[in-house]
């Protein structure tokens, strides 16, 4: 949130999910080196790196991806979204030590510039069978880069939120790179069907779910279309349809709307954060703030503000309640702007 | 082809190379009147940024010409 810019934001919580992620990737990286060195006695230090750290960084990046659809889809996920930030950069550094272990052992005891060669050493680029997959990692690790090195909050708020979304969707031509470059390349030498199977499952697992998860959250915005109107209010849901500091969400005449329900109030925001477009009635009120459920950024219910010293707004909504209903005017206060809670019981 | 690379390789190593040079004049002077919010942030968190920096140096180049009278 925009108080002065620490390097890296750690709390209790990003500091056990970082804990159990890195362990988590030493453990499989020990087990497959120790599976390798079962199989391929032979097998030298270096190869052994850029095995475990490509497969490796190759699972977590499905992780990765599988995180988003995946808490849109359950809630129960939401915990794992928290931190993936951390869990990229992890993923990035994974990522790095391949390609300069593959550069070091492939590229560089020639005259030519390690970084050409990559790129000249292998000109069979019409070729399907010998295509120079190389290159396709190469790129993906230069997009891999410059997300990584602008992860922090201070890129956020210095190239835009738009930009930065833009940048960051990258991670799609990434991991199309990286498909391509494991399908031409690993897999040309070890191409046991085992291989190509889990491949497969990967990719249209991670396909399957971002479309499964578009098209419930489709599902869920359209739910809310024919509720009644009436002098500017739409019907929502009835009061005990919400769970106390839980939010229902409803998306009325163009206004992705988030109605909180916490101490005996409700109150409406607008359904999207500041910091990264996330989707705050799928947080929870925490400390008496709404907390969104992507990067923890919070906002106080009854104006849409950031508690000081932050400086978010969001807009904020009428509500009332009529006969055990809850409804909202989708016409917006202009951001920051004081509401009156209900009161529920009064009403 | 090679040509190409070659040159597509020096191109991007000069624009890598004034990036660094830039980053390192705005993070010397310059960084705290751009983004308030980096006062006071320490020598860590200025390493976090350097990398992307030397990458986007054009934008806050545009950035800092703006903001001299």
């Amino acid at each position: 949130m925009s108080a002065n810019y620490t390097a890296i934001l750690w709390n209790q919580q990003k500091k056990l999910y970082d804990r159990y992620m890195w362990l988590g990737i030493g453990l499989f990286m020990l087990v497959y080196a120790v599976f390798q060195l079962w199989l391929q006695p032979s097998i030298t230090f270096e190869t052994l790196i850029i095995r475990a750290t490509a497969l490796a960084a190759f699972v977590l990046l499905h992780l990765i991806l599988a995180i988003g659809p995946l808490s849109r889809i359950n809630p129960a996920f939401l915990p794992l979204l928290y931190n993936r930030r951390h869990a990229g950069v992890s993923m990035f550094i994974l990522a790095l030590i391949h390609g300069a272990f593959c550069i070091i052992q492939f590229h560089a005891l020639s005259d030519t510039n390690p970084l050409i060669s990559v790129f000249i050493s292998n000109p069979k680029y019409l070729e399907t069978s010998q295509f120079p997959f190389q290159t396709l990692g190469f790129l993906a690790l230069m997009i891999l880069f410059l997300m990584a090195a602008t992860s922090h909050d201070f890129w956020l708020s210095n190239l835009s939120p738009a930009i930065w979304k833009v940048l960051h969707m990258g991670v799609y031509v990434a991991y199309a790179l990286i498909v391509l470059h494991v399908a031409t390349g690993a897999f040309q030498y070890e191409n046991h069907p085992f291989n190509w199977i889990l491949l497969f499952i990967g990719f249209w697992g991670i396909s399957g779910l971002h479309v499964y998860a578009g098209f419930s959250e489709r599902y869920k915005l359209n739910t809310h279309k024919n509720i009644l109107a009436e002098n500017g209010f739409y019907q929502v849901c009835r009061v005990n349809e919400i769970e106390n500091t839980c939010a229902k969400t409803a998306f009325i005449n163009g206004e992705n709307i988030a109605i909180f329900k916490y101490d005996g109030k409700i109150s409406a925001i607008h359904n999207v954060c500041k910091h990264q477009m996330g989707p705050l009635g799928e947080g929870r009120i925490v400390d008496g703030c709404i907390t969104c459920p992507w990067h923890g950024y919070q906002y106080l219910p009854h104006n849409g503000q950031s508690p000081p010293p932050f400086t978010e707004k969001v807009k904020t909504y009428d509500v009332k309640i009529l006969e055990g209903y809850v409804w909202v005017n989708p016409v917006p206060k202009e951001e920051g702007t004081f509401v009156e809670p209900v009161i529920i019981e009064k009403a | 082809m090679e040509n190409l690379i070659e040159i597509t390789f020096l191109i991007i190593g000069i624009y890598l190379f004034l990036g660094v040079l830039f980053t390192i004049i705005l993070m010397w002077n310059g960084l705290e009147k751009l983004d308030p919010q980096t006062k006071g942030a320490g020598w860590f968190f200025k390493l976090l940024i350097f990398p992307g920096m030397t990458a986007f140096w054009v934008v806050f180049l545009r950035k800092w010409l703006k903001q001299k009278p």
